[in-house]
This record gives structure tokens, sequence and C-alpha cells, in this order.
């Protein structure tokens, strides 16, 4: 990548690295054995996912009433866990692709992790359309795919299918951009390893990257499209699965807000997980140099103006229903507040909108300890968030006969945990195998925000191609 | 002849005429045949297909059978559906002149009663199986013994509305020379019988008619749901308020009670009287009668409180107004009180009119005082025999240690019973009888109506019916078809001046199931009332810090007889809408002074040793100093239910294992002058600390909004439309909502060039006696979900009551609104479901494709009127034999799949296939879905919207009618057309604040 200077701005890379002490510092960890702290995480996470996969085989072979589902609340922790990781994933998106057409170059030293992060949630996120249909076995039939029943076809009238479209857009553009921007790294393992089988494996996966010109010419090309491609995603996926509510009649779902709200609460509570992660990762991985608190200051930046567009969407729709003259709609809010589900509006309001408040202050923005404890703050009230509008709407609508409570079953609650340990156990492998840290691009801003003088003429290294290709 | 049951007189020919052909005529009728060739029992195991198909048979179509209900002692003409040999369905018989096509709850359960595996399969003697020879050997040499000695020989039994069996009873225990027969009621109106006893010189229950009456008085009579003959009456009720068309006419009901009863609810006025004050209001209404009748009353005035004393001369003052049209029943089985009501009665003319002496009822015979002399006989050890049939006096009587005790000591008990119960448990020889669709029988419910029963399948068990018994004890061994023959041949054909033979005679009685002939000629004496002395009747009023305790039967339990029916256990109680469970009904404002919650468990102490631990339940409506427990629960063998229901981690069983469902309260009844008495016990009431949830379909109960931000009350939703009588004749649209002009951006999806169904559910006529509800389940297969799967409110049942609670110018009024699929013309299911499971048809159907559905449930989300379930497992479906009771015409779904009415869509081809065939198009009314079919208020209405002459298409251009949630702009099906009550206007209307008018939420 193109090194870029600034004698204004803050540096982005501390500690005076020079390219080998990055390549060394991303690859290192790859090529050694695992550390106890990797592996105590690992065997946590893959033991919740386990005690996830137990109970997803148990409702599937008993059926989706273990949940504490009812014919009134037809979905509750399924569809919000879905829309909580939906939402986590668009961080990543915001990050790795409209950042970097913004040229924010803080974001290098953040943009990998948090594209594994994207993937990774979005599919924690398709597990739950599958598993929350009452027959899991034909949930393909949500595809349009040519078949000898007729041909059957889907819906297209259905916000589900447009769900199931948008979902797997998401998933391929984003795996792809985040292979696309992987492989010089891969290139560089591939160049480093003395495992035969490493350099089999990394060998195919970088494509036969030369490191020339050319080839980095093209590379940049190519991610600049798929950074042009994956940007609209950020907006239209969660736009999508917000329309999930918005086209249905019930109120508190059936409102026009739903799109940028969910939107907006999709990066807030993205950037909230991002920054969930970076916090442990910079610790347990020895990366407090390249991600730094400058990078933490800013996206606890991002999750303030994020969630002052989330409060400003709550009071908007308090607003709406008021202002509608619509008594359904009226009761919806004041239920949803003063209800019998009224503390998870409260957890909400509290989490989304008076936590990140305390981000206008500098001191707890650069305070690791108080940030991790507040973005997970911020991950509640955004899973409440989604819960909120899901559930207490369905609770009670419109004939006051059919209104009903929900109640989680022990099956609900493992479920969830559940895919905290599938996004774990994915993100450590991810940790494990995969360059962290976009090597090529941190070494273009490492001598970001230092001054002329103190930038020091480049000394090309033996064995790696990669920095002789820096245009200077 | 009626169209709705198919030629198949020729098929019933006698017996006696055997040929081929007929036999293969009535093999095909499910092998009656076999049944008729008297008490051979054969073991038929496999289902053999035909050979020789018989002709009128076609497999897949069904076939009708004439006959009675016998769920309770009402006698309503049915209507059983067969299909390939096995009744699947009972539905009113639309000819049958009692019940007139309508049919309760109970009477459509009891389908599923047939094919319960857990029936008695062959005698038991000592407890343990054994054969006939060997049963009878033991009886007649008991009985010749005890006819040697000259012992007494005593039958005790329900009401016997059978001629034939009672002619037998007769002559069995005419061959002894101390042989009596006694009838109780374990819901007793002896009361009734006995006070006309007294007025009239003759026992008798009265027929009520209460299509004749304008004024309409009921003291604690729950006459729409449990009392007597509930079908009847909510036809004749139904009948005396009528919004149609020219004939309008409309009664006006009050209802004097101390719980919320069915008939409460539906009320046009409703006063809460505590179970003493009962008798203080009816003295007071004979002051007030008699003195508009210029005649002094025998009974003191009691000093009433003002707004009461207000409200029973305004009574009074109709009454007179409509003397000889109008009609006071009670339902107190006082004789004091009774005695009374007939004087009022009597005073305002009703005899002759609104209430028949002439032609009387049968339906209730039950003798109380027969039934203490039985008992004081029965301790004293002095009968030597005992036959105990239709009734299960350990259960139903109190004081059953005692009585156990006594029974123990007989020389010989006989029990004859459909299963082992309390009663023949402890009896020496237990006689299986056979399910009502399984056997012969007559009865004559009402003088002059008799009604028969016919086998509608080969007896799936080794039974025999009490008269087959009887017959072979008599030594005579007549089958049940030649005994009903003979005895018909013989009394009823006499009564009836018609036809030549008797065997047209017999034929067409059977094809239409029952025959009208001449009243027995009952010979009233006129009531003298000058020489009438009210019987005193002054209950003592309960003691302060006590309550007054009223046990009454439920509409689904009755006095226990259908406790082992599932649909029945898990059908919604009308008003508190809980299943599978009894409970203590107490007033809410009392609850919370004692800080008792809906769930808790409390203690009921009465003066006396009785107790009983059961939970509360808070009920709007009540009486201050009442509590209430429905009868019927806690019946042996109810442990049974612990396997109802799916089967899953959390799961909870429906009965907790060594439990009943429900406590037994009958042992809190007592006998007071010689009745059994049902109100007015004194007890106390304790929290014991322990929770025992109560699963209800219903969570809110009231169609305004929860005061959440406090200050004032919350908005009412614009739901159900009501209106009084007075506006709505005025102005026939009087209490409708504001109409939205809805216009939609886009073109009609949908043509609907041929049919359009349509449904309108008329909300002045529905009672919610929840018919509707069994008559759908029966009909599509729905299954039995358990207690816990209700709790969690995910009960199956597509058709569900909604019973709203409302404070009406602080007066509790009580809304009934069938709620089902409304087939939407613009359905919110339909568009959001992504595989195109649910979707329109061309005749305004809103089809559920199962084998399609995936199961989001995203429909069910969207469906502003939650009327979609959701299989949320695999619902266990009883045994092998349990599931012949299914519908072969409709799926049984899978789990995970979405469900809903479908407007009874195998009904809608059916009828028109049957157009088809006769080449014709379809009439107006060929097609009844389930819920209309046995509607005994007539509520529903369903049609073409297409044809402009349908019943529908006029009932769609009433002033009355409305759609719910109309200005969603989903453009529902079904229509409702405006509650009308008689209610004062608001101006007019005292301000009583009556107890007990709080509003659940």
């Amino acid at each position: 990548m193109g090194e870029v200077f600034s004698v204004l701005r803050q540096p982005l890379v501390l500690g005076n690295k020079t390219y080998a002490d990055i390549t060394d510092d991303v690859c290192g960890p790859l090529e050694k054995g695992a550390s106890l702290s990797w592996w105590i995480a690992f065997i946590v996470s893959v033991g919740v996912l386990i005690l996830g996969a137990l109970s997803v085989a148990y409702q599937v072979m008993t059926g989706v009433g273990v949940w504490g589902l009812n014919n009134t609340v037809g979905w509750a922790f399924d569809i919000t866990n879905f829309v909580f990781w939906i939402g986590i994933g668009h961080a990543g998106t915001l990050i790795s692709a409209i950042l970097f057409l913004f040229r924010q170059r803080w974001r290098t030293s953040v943009n990998r992790s948090a594209e594994a992060m994207t993937i990774f949630a979005v599919i924690c996120a398709g597990i739950f359309p599958i598993l929350h249909t009452g027959r899991p076995w034909f949930a393909y039939w949500l595809l349009p795919y040519p078949n000898f029943r007729g041909p059957l076809w889907v819906n297209f009238r259905s916000p589900l299918v447009w769900d199931m479209f948008a979902i797997s857009c998401y998933l391929t553009i984003s795996a792809l951009f985040w292979y696309v921007g992987m492989i010089p790294d891969l290139a560089t393992i591939r160049d480093r390893t003395k495992s035969a089988l490493r350099k089999k494996l990394f060998g195919f996966f970088s494509f036969g990257w030369d490191g020339s010109n050319r080839t980095w010419q093209r590379y940049e090309k190519l991610y600049l499209l798929l950074a042009g491609l994956a940007t609209p995603l950020v907006v239209s996926v969660h736009t999508i699965v917000s329309w999930d509510f918005a086209t249905s009649v019930i109120p508190g779902w059936h409102t026009t807000i739903l799109p940028p709200y969910f939107v907006a609460g999709a990066v807030f509570s993205g950037f909230a997980m991002v920054l969930t992660l970076m916090l442990i990762v910079r610790k347990v991985m020895n990366l407090e140099e390249y991600i730094t608190l400058h990078h933490i200051e800013q996206m606890c930046k991002v999750i303030i103006a994020t969630g002052g567009m989330v409060g400003l969407a709550y009071m908007t729709e308090l607003f709406v229903a008021y202002y509608s003259g619509n008594e359904y709609e009226r009761f919806a809010f004041i239920n949803r507040a003063l209800g019998p589900y009224g503390w998870t509006y409260w957890v909400m309001v509290g989490c989304n909108i008076m936590v990140p408040q305390l981000f206008w202050w500098k001191k707890i923005r650069r305070n690791p300890g108080i940030v991790f404890a507040l973005s997970i703050l911020i991950n509640v009230g955004m899973w409440f968030e989604r819960f909120v509008i899901i559930m207490t709407s369905l609770t009670r609508d419109y004939l006051p006969a059919s209104w009903a409570g929900f109640t989680p079953t022990i099956i609900d609650l493992t479920t969830l945990l559940g895919s905290f340990g599938l996004f774990f156990t994915l993100f450590l492998l991810f940790a494990r195998f995969l360059p962290m840290i976009a090597i090529g691009e941190v070494k273009g801003v490492v001598r970001y925000g230092k001054g002329r003088s103190e930038l020091k003429p480049l000394e090309p290294r033996k064995e790696g191609a990669l920095e002789q290709t820096l245009v200077g | 002849m009626s169209h709705e049951h198919h030629d198949h007189d020729e098929a019933m020919e006698p017996v006696q005429e055997f040929s081929r052909r007929s036999f293969l005529k009535l093999a095909g009728f499910s092998f009656a045949g076999t049944a008729l060739a008297g008490c051979q029992q054969s073991n038929l195991e496999n289902a053999i297909p035909y050979l020789l198909r018989p002709e009128e048979i076609t497999p897949g179509v069904p076939y009708w059978f004439a006959s009675t209900c016998r769920a309770c002692s009402a006698g309503c003409g049915v209507l059983v559906k067969n299909r390939d040999g096995r009744p699947i369905k009972i539905e009113g018989n639309p000819a049958h002149p009692v019940s007139r096509g309508g049919l309760c709850a109970i009477g459509q359960a009891a389908i599923v009663s047939l094919y319960d595996s857990q029936r008695l399969n062959g005698p038991l003697l000592k407890g343990s199986p054994s054969t006939w020879d060997q049963v009878d050997a033991e009886v007649m040499t008991e009985l010749a013994a005890i006819k040697n000695s000259g012992g007494a020989v005593r039958f005790l039994t329900g009401s016997v509305t059978s001629p034939t069996t009672r002619g037998l009873i007769g002559r069995f225990l005419a061959s002894f020379k101390d042989g009596r027969h006694g009838e109780y009621d374990p819901v007793s109106s002896s009361a009734i019988l006995d006070a006309h006893q007294y007025t009239h010189g003759s026992r008798l229950l009265p027929r009520f008619r209460f299509e004749q009456a304008e004024t309409i008085v009921s003291l604690d009579a729950d006459f729409l749901g449990t009392w007597i003959s509930p079908v009847e009456f909510t036809k004749g009720y139904r009948a005396g308020r009528s919004l149609e068309g020219s004939g309008q006419k409309f009664s006006h009901h009050t209802q004097i009670e101390s719980r919320l009863s069915l008939t409460g609810s539906n009320a046009d006025e409703r006063i809460i009287v505590s179970p003493d004050e009962v008798a203080l209001v009816t003295s007071r209404l004979v002051a007030l009668v008699s003195s508009r009748a210029g005649r002094s009353a025998h009974s003191v005035s009691p000093n009433l409180a003002e707004h009461l004393e207000n409200r029973l001369t305004g009574i009074a003052d109709r009454l007179w107004q409509t003397r000889g049209r109008s009609l006071i029943v009670c339902g107190t089985n006082d004789l004091g009180l009774q005695v009374q009501v007939n004087l009022l009665n009597d005073l305002l003319g009703n005899y002759g009119k609104t209430i028949d002496v002439e032609n009387p009822s049968y339906q209730c015979r039950g003798d109380d005082g027969e039934l203490t002399r039985l008992i004081d006989e029965i301790q004293s050890g002095s009968v030597q025999a005992l036959f105990v049939e239709g009734v299960n006096p350990l259960y139903d009587l109190p004081d059953s240690t005692a009585l156990k005790e006594a029974f123990s000591r007989i020389r010989l008990m006989v029990s004859f019973a459909e299963r082992v119960d309390e009663t023949s448990e402890t009896a020496r020889v237990v006689m299986p009888q056979p399910h009502e669709l399984e056997r012969w029988n007559d009865a004559e419910t009402v003088a002059g109506i008799v009604s028969l029963s016919q086998p509608t399948i080969q007896p799936l068990r080794d039974t025999r019916t009490l008269g087959e018994s009887l017959s072979v004890w008599l030594g005579e061994r007549h089958g049940a078809y030649d005994l009903i023959r003979q005895e018909w041949e013989r009394s009823v054909f006499r009564r009836r001046n018609q036809e030549r033979s008797f065997t047209a005679f017999w034929n067409k009685t059977l094809h239409d199931g029952f025959v009208e002939v001449e009243g027995q000629g009952v010979k009233v004496k006129s009531l003298k009332r000058d020489a009438l002395h009210p019987r005193s009747s002054s209950p003592k009023p309960v003691a302060e810090g006590a309550f007054a305790l009223v046990l009454h039967s439920s509409l689904t339990m009755l006095d226990g007889r259908h406790a082992h029916n599932p649909w029945l256990q898990e059908l919604a109680d009308p008003v508190t809408k809980i299943v599978w469970d009894n409970y203590v009904s107490i007033s809410e404002t009392v609850a919370a002074n004692l800080g008792i919650g809906e769930g808790d468990v409390v203690t009921i102490q009465t003066e006396e040793k009785g107790r009983l631990e059961l939970p509360a339940h808070l009920q709007p409506g009540q009486h201050d100093r009442v509590l209430s427990i429905a009868l019927g629960y806690g019946r042996k063998g109810t442990d049974r239910f612990i396997d109802v229901g799916p089967k899953w981690l959390q799961a909870k069983p429906t009965v907790a294992p060594g439990e009943l469902v429900g406590v037994n309260a009958a042992t809190l009844l007592r006998f007071e002058n010689g009745e059994l008495a049902y109100t007015n016990l004194s007890v106390t009431i304790a929290k014991t600390g322990r929770k025992h949830p109560l699963a209800s379909t219903q969570e809110y109960h009231s169609l305004t909004n929860p005061d959440l931000l406090g200050g004032g009350t919350g908005e009412r939703r614009p739901i159900i439309q009501q209106t009084s009588f007075a506006a709505y004749a005025k102005d026939p649209s009087a209490g409708s909502f504001r109409k939205h002009e809805i216009e939609s951006l886009w073109p009609d999806d949908h043509q609907y060039d041929g049919h359009r169904w349509g449904m309108a559910i008329d909300l002045s006529a529905c009672t919610g006696c929840s018919a509707c509800v069994i008559g759908c389940q029966a009909e599509n297969n729905i299954p039995v979900v358990g207690k816990d799967e209700v709790g969690r409110n995910r009960e199956l049942q597509w058709l569900r009551i909604d019973r709203y609670y409302d404070n009406e110018n602080g007066e509790l009024s009580v809304s009934h609104q069938p709620m089902m699929c409304q087939h939407c013309g613009n359905a919110p299911c339909e568009t959001v479901c992504p595989v195109l499971a649910t979707v329109h048809d061309s005749e305004g159907l809103n089809q559920q494709i199962y084998n399609r559905c995936v199961g989001t449930r995203y429909c069910a989300n969207n469906c502003p009127y939650k009327v979609r379930h959701f299989n949320w497992f695999e619902y266990p479906r009883g045994d092998e034999l349990h599931r012949m009771v299914l519908n072969p015409d409709v799926t049984v779904r899978e789990r995970g799949v979405m469900e809903k009415c479908s407007f009874c869509v195998q009904r809608i081809q059916l009828a028109k296939i049957e157009a088809k065939n006769e080449g014709r198009s379809l009439r107006d009314g060929d097609i009844q879905p389930a819920c209309q079919q046995s509607c005994p208020a007539d509520a529903i209405t369903f049609g073409d919207m297409n044809d402009p002459e349908s019943r529908i298409s006029r009932a769609m251009t009433e002033p009355r009618f409305y759609r719910v949630l109309e200005e969603l702009g989903v453009r529902p099906s079904i229509g409702y057309m405006t509650l009308v009550r008689d209610t004062e206007d608001s101006e007019s209307r005292p301000s009583a604040n009556e107890k007990g008018a709080g509003i659940h939420g």
C-alpha cells in the first residue's frame, strides 16, 4: 500500500517500528505455539459453543417449543439474536470499506480484525433464521432454486426473502473483501514459513502473489472496487432487516423510521463490539503499539455520534407515536416503557443513551478498562433494543384477549450463549492462524504522524520483497 | 326426511327378515347387525376390506345416523357422522324439536369418549375380570336368595329418561317383595319438582319456554350454561331476542346471582346478591308482584338496601306489565324458594304460557327426599342388593366415607359403569356399559317427544346395556334392540295415530331420530294461592368474617361425568377462561384485602369437618361474601392426564404425580331440608402459602388499555360494538364505530368471479357457550396440548372466544367474541410468508398449505387478530384407539407448521361435489362450517358474499354489521353484529355501585 505521511496528526503506530518489526510482530505469533491465554480462551469458547450446539440439536429434534415463544410472541430470542449479530457485523464493513474510501488511515490496524468480526457475526446471525423455522430441514425453501414442485417459487413480497438475499449478499461480499485484503499478508506468511504444509496452503491461498508493482496496482484497484461494493451494504443490509418489522402491521413494528434507526444502531453496536474485541486483542496479542489509545478514542467518538443518532431515533419514535394519534401506536410505546416489560426498555435507554455520554470525557476514552466495561454495556443495551422492539411489540398488539407474555427457557439462553461461543471460537481461530493486522497497510502508516526529521531511510530486507514495492 | 342424512332407513330393517342383501347393508352400517343380533359378543380385531362393497357405502363419503345425545339428561337430537365404519363427529339434529339443531360443547365432545381405551372391557367380579356367564350366575344366585328372604332390592340411578329402561327397572323390581328405584341428579333440581308437588299436586319439572318470555328473571339459574337443558333454553332465549327482519322482539333478562355465571354474563341487567339474599329478594318480589295483583303477600317484606329495593321495584313493574309473557326461574335447590317462585309465576299468569306443566320435562327426575331415605336404608344395613347406574354416589354425594363403609356391607352391589369409578370400585359386580354411540337406547326427555339412539359402530369394548342385563336376570335374554322395539310397539306407537304399521312408524322414527307423540296427559291441580303457605325459607346469613360457599356445575365437567374427556378438560371455562383445573373464585376486592393472588392455594374450611385445598381465582362480578367452586373435578383416574401434552425439558405435567385434575368439591355438599344444598355453606378461607398456577387461555381481560400513565383510565379499544336496545330501536346503527373510508393505491389482487365466502357473527346472539370451539376441534383434528402448554399460551384451538370484562357506569359488563381467522382480503399473513405457504384463493379463503410451511411464524406475528396457531411440538394424539376419532378429510399437522381456521374448506368442497353430482348450483346454506352447524344460539351465518340473496349478503347490509380492526385495511371476510342488550340508558340507570364490578387486568 502506498505510504502516507503526516506531520500534523498523531502517530498511528507507536514504538518506532521498522517494517521488519511489523512483519515479525504480526507473523511471529502465528509461527509459534499458542499462548496459555489463547488456550484458556479457546477452551472456554468451544465449551460454550458445544453447549449451544447441544441446545440446537435438542431444539431441532424436539421442536421450537423448547424456546419460550407462544402463539402471540412468535419471535423473541431467535430474531433478536439474528438482528443483534447482523448489527455487530456492520462496524467491520464500515471500518474496512467506508473508512477506507474516506481515507481514514487509523483504520489500518483494526480493519482486518473488524472484518473478521463482521464475517463471524454474519455467520452467527445467519444461523438464527434457519433455526427459528419450525422445520429447519426445509429452510432451503427460502431460496429461489429451480425445482420440480410446480416449480414453486419464493414469495418475493416477503421481507424474509429480502433478508435472505441481503444476508447472503453481505456474507459473500464481506468474505471476498476480507480475503482479497489478506492476500499480500498470506504471501508474507508463505514466504516466512518453514513448514511445507503451511507453505503449500498459504501458497495456494495467496494466489501466487509475487509482490510486483503490477500485482500491487491490480490488487489496490480491486480492493478499492470491493470497498465501493461493500459500502452500500452497510446501509442496505440493516435497512432490509428492519423491513421485517417496518412492513408489518404490528404497532411498534410498523414505523418508517426503522431503516435509519437500525443502521445507526448497527454501527453503534458494531463499534462497541469492535472495541470489546480490540481491547482484548491488543492486550493478549501484545498489539498495544498498533492498536493504540488513539484508535480507541476514535472509535469512542464514533460511538458518541451513532449513540446520539440512536437516542434521537428513540425520541422520534415516541414523538411520532404520540403525534400519529393512532391509539394502538401510542399504547405500544407507552407499554414499551411502562408495561410489564418496561425494565427492558430502561436497560436499553440506560445502556444506549446514557452510557455513551461518558465518552465525552477524554479521560474515559483513554482508559481501556472503563472503555471495555462500557462497550460491553452498549452490547447489552443493543441486544435489549432488538428484544424490546421485537418482543414487547408482539406481547400486546391489537386484541387485548390475545395479549401474552414471554419468558425465556433454558434453551433460549444456552442458544444465545452458544452463538457467542461460536463467534469467539471463530475469532480465536482467526487470531491463531491468520494475520490479525493488515501488514502491508500498517507499513504504509508507520511513519504517519511523525516529523520529517524522524524519518529514517528504509532498510531493504532480504527475505521480504514486500517493502521494496512501497511507493515513497 | 331431512336432506342432511342420507337414505338409510331400509338398512335398519328388522333383523327377523334377514336376507343376504340386507346383511350387506347392515354390515356396511358399521356392523350394527351384530348389535341387533342380541347379546352375542364378538371380537373383531382386524379391519377387513370389503369383498363385496355394500351399495350405500362409498369409501370416503360420510353417512349420517340420527341419534340422541346422552352426555347429560337433556336429550338433544344429534346426527352422527360416520366415515368408513367409524363415527367421527356428533352434530345437532336440526329437525329435533328439543334442541333444534343445537348441540353443546359436551355433546359434541362425547365422541372422543367413545375411543377411550380406559373404558371397561368385560365385566368385573370382585374387582377382577370375569365373564358375563359368571357374573350373571353370581348375580342371579344372590338375587334368588334375596328374593326368598324378601330382602330389600334398590336401584340407585340418575334421571332415567329412557322409557324402556324405566319399564325394565320397574319390572325387575316388581319381581321382588321389596324393590324400589331411587333417582337423583348429582346437580339436583329436585326442589323444583317438589315445589310443584306442593303447589300443583304433581311432582314434575315444567318445560320452560324461554321463547315466549318477554321478561326473564333468573335467580341463580345458569340456564344458558349448565341448568337442566342449556341448548334448548339457549335456542328459546335466542328466539325471544331476535333483531332480524320484521319479527323484531327482544326479551329483557335480569340475572340475580352471587357469582358470575355464563348466563349472568349475557344478562341485560345483573344484580349481585349473596345466596342468603336470594330468598329475601324472592320474598320481596312476591310481595311487590302481589301488591300489583291486588293481593296481600304472605311473606313479610324484608328490609333491603335502597338501591336493591329500587331495582326490584323496577323488575316487579316490568314483570307485571308483561304478565303472561314473563318467566321466573330459580336455580337454587331449595323447596321454600322454589314454592315462592311458583307462586310468582302463578301470580303473573305464566303457567300455561311460558311454563308448560301439561307437557312437562323429564330431563331431571331426581328426588332428593327419596335419595335421603335410600341412604338411610343403606346405612341402616337393611338393603340387600343395590344396583347403581348413571351416578357415582361415592363421588358426587357428601359424606362418602360413611357411605362407602355402608356400601361395603351390602350383600350384593352391582355397578353399571363405563369405567371403574369411585363407586364401582366398591361394587361386587361391575357391568360395563357401552358408549351411547355403540348401543340402542331411547329417551323421552320432554313429554311427547321420544327419541331413539342407535349404534353407529360395532362395540369397541365388551359391554352390555343395563336393559340387556336386566332382561337376562329376568330370564328373558332379549337384546337391547328387541327390548326397545317391543317397548315402543307396546307404548310409544300407541301414543301416535299416524302410521298404520309399526314397521313404517319405527323406520321413520329411526331415520328421524325422534317422534312426536301425545304427551302422557299430566293432570295438574290449579294452584290455590290462598291455601298456599310458602314454606319458610329463611337461610341463615353466614357469620361475620365467614363466606358463603356456592358449589356449581361447570359447563365442561357438569357433575364430573366428563372428567375423562380431554377435549372438555381443555375447553376454557366460558367465563374464567381457565382450563384443566377447578378453583375457588373470590371477589377481587376481598382477595386484595386478604392478600390472596391468582393461583394461591387456599384452604376452605367449613364449620364442620369439611376442608378443601385448592387454588384461588380472582373473579370480577362475584359477591364479596361469596366463594364459589365448580363441581365435577378430582375424579378418580384423571391422573391419567399426566401423559397429555408434549414432553420436553421444561414441560410440567398437566397433573402433578399422584394428583387428580382439580379437587372434588362435592364433599362439601350437604342435605338441607331434605334437598341437596349447593349454596350458602358458611366457610372460612386461609392462605397456605403454596402456589398452583392456573392455566388460562386469556391473560388480559378488558377492552380498556391498562392505565400505565396513571391519572384516569386507559382508552377503550374499538373491538366490540355495543348498544342498548332502546338506542338500537331508534337507530339501528347505534353503537357503531366510526367507519373509515380506505382507499388503496393498488388494483385489487383478487377478482372473486365465482363464490366469495364470508361469515357474520351476531354478538347479540352469541352466549359464549363454546360449543363452536369443540365443534371446530372435532372437525379439524385439533390435538389437546395439556395444561402447561395452555399456560404458555400455546393452545391450538382454531376458534377461541374472547371474553372481555368492562366497567360500564359502575357495573360489570361482559362480552363474548368468537375469534378465528378472519380470511382477510388483504391478508397481512400472506405477504410475509417467504415460501407462499399461506395464500389467497379465488373464493376469498386464506389458505394454509401445511406441507409448504417451514414455520417462520412471521404470519402469526403479523396477524392483527393473533388467530394463527403454531405446532410447537409433535403433539401426542393418544393411543391408536383414540386416533380413530380423526377426521380423514383434514390433514393431521406435523410439528413446525402453522395452522388456523380454514372456513372448513373440506365442507365447502364436499358441498360443491354434492351439488355438482346433483347437477345444480350451490344453494345458500349448503355449506355450514362446524362452528355454525351446532351453534345453539344460531349466532353464526356463513355463505357466499357474491350471492346478493344469501343470508350472509343480507347480514352484511344490516346496520349492525361491522368488521373488527377494519381501519387496518386488511378487509376481513368475517364481520360481527353489534352486541345489543336491553340495558337502560346511562342517564336513567341508578348509580348503584355494585360490588366486585372491577376490571381484572
